[in-house]
């Protein structure tokens, strides 16, 4: 657990007073994040909290309104897009970002060339495809693929480019009951090497997969805790886990 | 002295013509997003509706004011129906294809007239500023390219279908919920933008003359003015005239006509990188 | 996608019937012909200029007659002041290419949307027009060369050996020359294509976002694409230039842009073959358009490029290949032989 490590302060996020606003609308309100290396962490919150828009300010794809993003201590704010993930992030977006015109092999390879001569992307692409399961796939055209398969194309992309630190933007959405048990395992599994940071809503993913866990609530920092204590928040529950949680329990 | 007031004037004139130019196509822009590349041809067709029509009897007047935007506008909904709808959502193509017919209308009309340059009288004599003379007709292109600007104001501003319309710019969807039709709203801008292109081109015509190919002569300020203003039509076209008017006028002075229409372009370019969505994308955001 | 490009019995096809026509050509054909045809040559360089820039690169240029032109008059001033026309074939390259950089810094790094994109390519070649347009006076000239306003500039020379000046080619020689400029350039284009800039190149025309999420940047890319085929749009000017042995303001005319967007819009956008089929097919039917009186070339090119937006958004060449593919389909599976429809290739 990441309270029992011992901590040498190095975080490889963090954000100071990140706030983003659109107009009138506060969408992140005032966060103070912080990630240790290798550690995994569930962002929870109803629709409209505002992690999406956490994310995009995140990645350089917003440009916040107000506030720091350090990425392993260095500050990242106001860099491009680019600049940022050549850093060592990679993200995968809520709507599938995929190439849809192209194979699901030159997608996944697109991606490990950016870091790896030619030559090992090819072995990189391919084994990243294998780990995700989708080998089966390797030469169909992504724009033909169902949702959940989508998700995974796009999430062997992010793992191909072995990132230090990955965000997974409701990565389970669509798929299929064996598809989110793969998925599952991936995530654990890239948690060993990286750290990341999962946005979800369907609890029995967040169940297989989560420790310790941030609620958003209207842009802010609702509440950080494990996840069982999460669960047992009431207040939490009131705002967003109510229902489902009834459902899965 | 006298030379300062006749700049200072020249400089309204350059913003009040760029106004002229653009204001209908910046209707069309800032309500559909669409940008009709054959906008320069609309003007033509204002220009040819007015020696049409004064050849055939009808007072200049009535002529300029009434019949060009009449017959313009009337193209305008003509074409909005038959092109512009089946490209919806389709920017890039409604680009290509307002370009078609944008060569379609040059070959068309000089088939009909011929490629040759019809003037149009000019309208009052000139005044003396000092030393300097000047047409009185400037001052009537500036007392229009106001009246436009504020009219369109009034519209937006003032009536239920200025209402539609501003609901309409800002979120097209909700506005659809919310019962409002929007095809017939593309129809009837498309139609007032085309009307008040029109009515520019009769305006412009006694300056300019008119001959097929004038468009291409004129666009290319039309569009610099529309995009380094953005999507809000008064605003965004005021503030970018104003702009580039004085630029381009400053350049000519200094340099030369030639380059006037260059220093524009860079100009636009430079904005345009530091504003990509026009004036109005950043500042004066809730602006008309 | 990822079949290697010496694997593509297209790609051979093609670089033999290229360079067949270019040694057999002038034997087998009359010189009047061959005349001809080296205009439709000089056309289809420019055509892939655009082909690769939009097909594959996603950006769609209304300006290619401005670097077109550019490069005319680049290699118009250049040769007649040197004398000579090696350099000034390389400068008919580098100089539109440099251009093309500012501008697309300009586009790509201000991240215009592609509506302002194409206006301001377009309104580019405008201004372009109207300058050449007003350099009738002596005091517009280039190390000595008066650039003549809407007279043009007459007695551009002819291609000559190089470091030979009084060398010059030919109509045959010409004509294989700029047949063998044609095969290198698609050669090079297909090389560049199957190389990871180009996928990267499709792939940021597939999805800007999922490439910038991958690391790349997209401004830059999208420059270096836009540059590339502003050079080789240059160089096609200048081969207009020497072909014609005189070069006008209509070098930056918006219907030379047209021409250039209906080309690729027929040929299909996202191959480089059916543009240059675009070539031919519409240059032999303005030939015919032409002998029509009371039609001129504006109004035909006008209906075309309606009828190709609102008919066959996905261009001729690629409807017909669907087409065939259909109906291949079809009767396979009429005689019980069955399978699937499969994806048309995209990349020839």
């Amino acid at each position: 657990m990441t309270d029992a490590t011992r901590d040498d302060g190095y975080r490889i996020l963090r954000t100071r007073g990140l706030t983003m606003r659109f107009g009138g609308v506060t969408a992140v309100d005032n966060v103070d994040f912080d990630l240790r290396d290798g550690e995994l962490r569930c962002l929870l919150g109803p629709n409209g909290a505002g992690k999406s828009t956490f994310f995009k300010c995140l990645t350089g794809q917003l440009v916040p309104s107000e506030g720091q993003v350090l990425l392993k201590e260095q500050p990242v704010t106001g860099l491009n897009t680019h600049e940022i993930v050549n850093m060592g992030v990679g993200i995968k977006t809520q709507v599938p970002n995929v190439f849809d015109g192209i194979t699901v092999y030159e997608n996944v390879r697109l991606s490990a060339r950016r870091k790896h001569t030619a030559r090992i992307a090819r072995d990189v692409a391919e084994a990243t495809i294998e780990k995700c399961g989708i080998r089966h796939l390797i030469r169909r055209e992504v724009g033909q693929l169902a949702h959940g398969q989508r998700q995974l194309v796009e999430l062997a992309m992010v793992l191909a480019a072995s990132p230090d630190l990955i965000l997974l933007d409701e990565p389970a959405a669509g798929m299929t009951g064996d598809e989110r048990d793969r998925l599952a395992q991936l995530v654990l599994e890239a948690a060993r090497t990286a750290a990341v940071i999962v946005v979800e809503h369907d609890m029995q993913f967040i169940r297989q997969i989560a420790r310790f866990v941030t609620v958003f609530n209207r842009g802010a920092i609702f509440r950080e805790a494990m996840i069982d204590d999460i669960m047992r928040d009431r207040a939490v529950q009131e705002i967003y886990l109510g229902k489902q949680a009834d459902a899965a329990a | 002295m006298d030379y300062a007031i006749v700049v200072a004037l020249e400089m309204v004139r350059a913003v009040a013509w760029l106004v002229l130019l653009a204001a209908g196509l910046a209707i069309i822009f800032g309500m559909m997003r669409v940008i009709n590349f054959a906008h320069g041809e609309f003007l033509m067709l204002g220009g040819y509706t007015v020696v049409v029509s004064t050849g055939a009897g009808v007072n200049e007047w009535v002529a300029i004011l009434l019949l060009a935007p009449l017959v313009v506008g009337l193209f305008g909904v003509v074409v909005e129906r038959l092109v512009i709808r089946q490209l919806y959502g389709r920017m890039l193509d409604s680009l290509l294809a307002t370009w078609g017919l944008s060569m379609l209308m040059i070959g068309g009309v000089t088939l009909i007239f011929g490629n040759t340059v019809q003037g149009v009288a000019t309208p009052f004599g000139g005044v003396r500023i000092g030393t300097y003379q000047m047409p009185i007709y400037n001052f009537v292109l500036i007392f229009f390219a106001a009246a436009i600007l504020l009219a369109v104001w009034a519209v937006l501003k003032f009536t239920r279908a200025g209402l539609i319309a501003r609901a309409t710019m800002q979120n097209p969807n909700m506005a659809e919920t919310l019962g409002i039709r929007t095809t017939l709203v593309y129809m009837a801008t498309f139609g007032i933008g085309s009307a008040v292109t029109g009515l520019a081109g009769g305006l412009l015509a006694p300056v300019t003359g008119v001959v097929p190919a004038m468009g291409a002569s004129l666009v290319g300020q039309s569009f610099i003015t529309v995009i380094t203003g953005g999507a809000a039509v008064i605003t965004g076209t005021l503030s970018s005239a104003t702009i580039l008017g004085t630029i381009s006028q400053g350049t000519t002075f200094w340099a030369g006509p030639v380059y006037g229409d260059a220093a524009l372009l860079v100009v636009a370019l430079i904005l345009l990188r530091i504003l990509p969505q026009g004036i109005t994308g950043r500042i004066f955001k809730r602006a008309l | 996608m990822e079949k290697s490009l010496t694997r593509d019995p297209g790609f051979w096809i093609m670089v033999s019937i290229g360079l067949a026509l270019m040694i057999l050509g002038p034997i087998l054909i009359d010189m009047f012909t061959i005349m001809q045809i080296t205009q439709y040559v000089v056309l289809s360089v420019f055509a892939l200029s655009l082909a690769y820039i939009w097909g594959f690169g996603g950006i769609l240029s209304f300006g290619q007659a401005a670097f077109f032109g550019l490069g005319a008059y680049t290699f118009a001033v250049s040769s007649i002041g040197m004398g000579d026309t090696t350099v000034p074939l390389l400068l008919s390259f580098a100089v539109p290419a440099a251009f093309g950089v500012a501008l697309g810094y300009f586009m790509f790094y201000g991240k215009l949307s592609d509506v302002y994109l194409g206006v301001v390519t377009m309104v580019v070649t405008l201004i372009f027009w109207k300058l050449a347009n007003h350099t009738a006076g002596p005091e517009y000239s280039i190390a000595g060369v008066r650039l003549g306003g809407f007279n043009g500039i007459p007695s551009i020379p002819t291609i000559n050996i190089p470091g030979q000046p009084d060398a010059w080619l030919d109509p045959a020689q010409l004509f294989r020359f700029f047949m063998a400029v044609l095969v290198i350039v698609y050669v090079a284009l297909r090389i560049l294509i199957a190389s990871d800039f180009g996928r990267i190149s499709i792939g940021i025309r597939e999805n800007e976002v999922r490439a910038s999420l991958l690391g790349y940047d997209i401004r830059r890319h999208k420059v270096i694409v836009f540059a590339i085929g502003s050079g080789i749009a240059g160089l096609s000017g200048a081969m207009w230039a020497t072909y014609q042995s005189f070069i006008d303001p209509n070098a930056f005319s918006m219907e030379m842009s047209a021409k250039a967007l209906i080309w690729v819009m027929a040929g299909g956008v996202g191959t480089l073959l059916g543009p240059i089929l675009g070539v031919i097919g519409l240059q032999w039917l303005t030939l015919q358009m032409g002998m029509v009186d009371f039609l001129n070339s504006l109004v035909v090119l006008g209906a075309i490029m309606m009828v190709l937006v609102l008919a066959l958004p996905k261009g001729l060449v690629p409807t017909f290949k669907s087409l065939a593919v259909a109906g291949w389909t079809l009767w396979r599976r009429g005689r019980g032989v069955g399978g699937r429809v499969k994806k048309v290739a995209s990349d020839d």
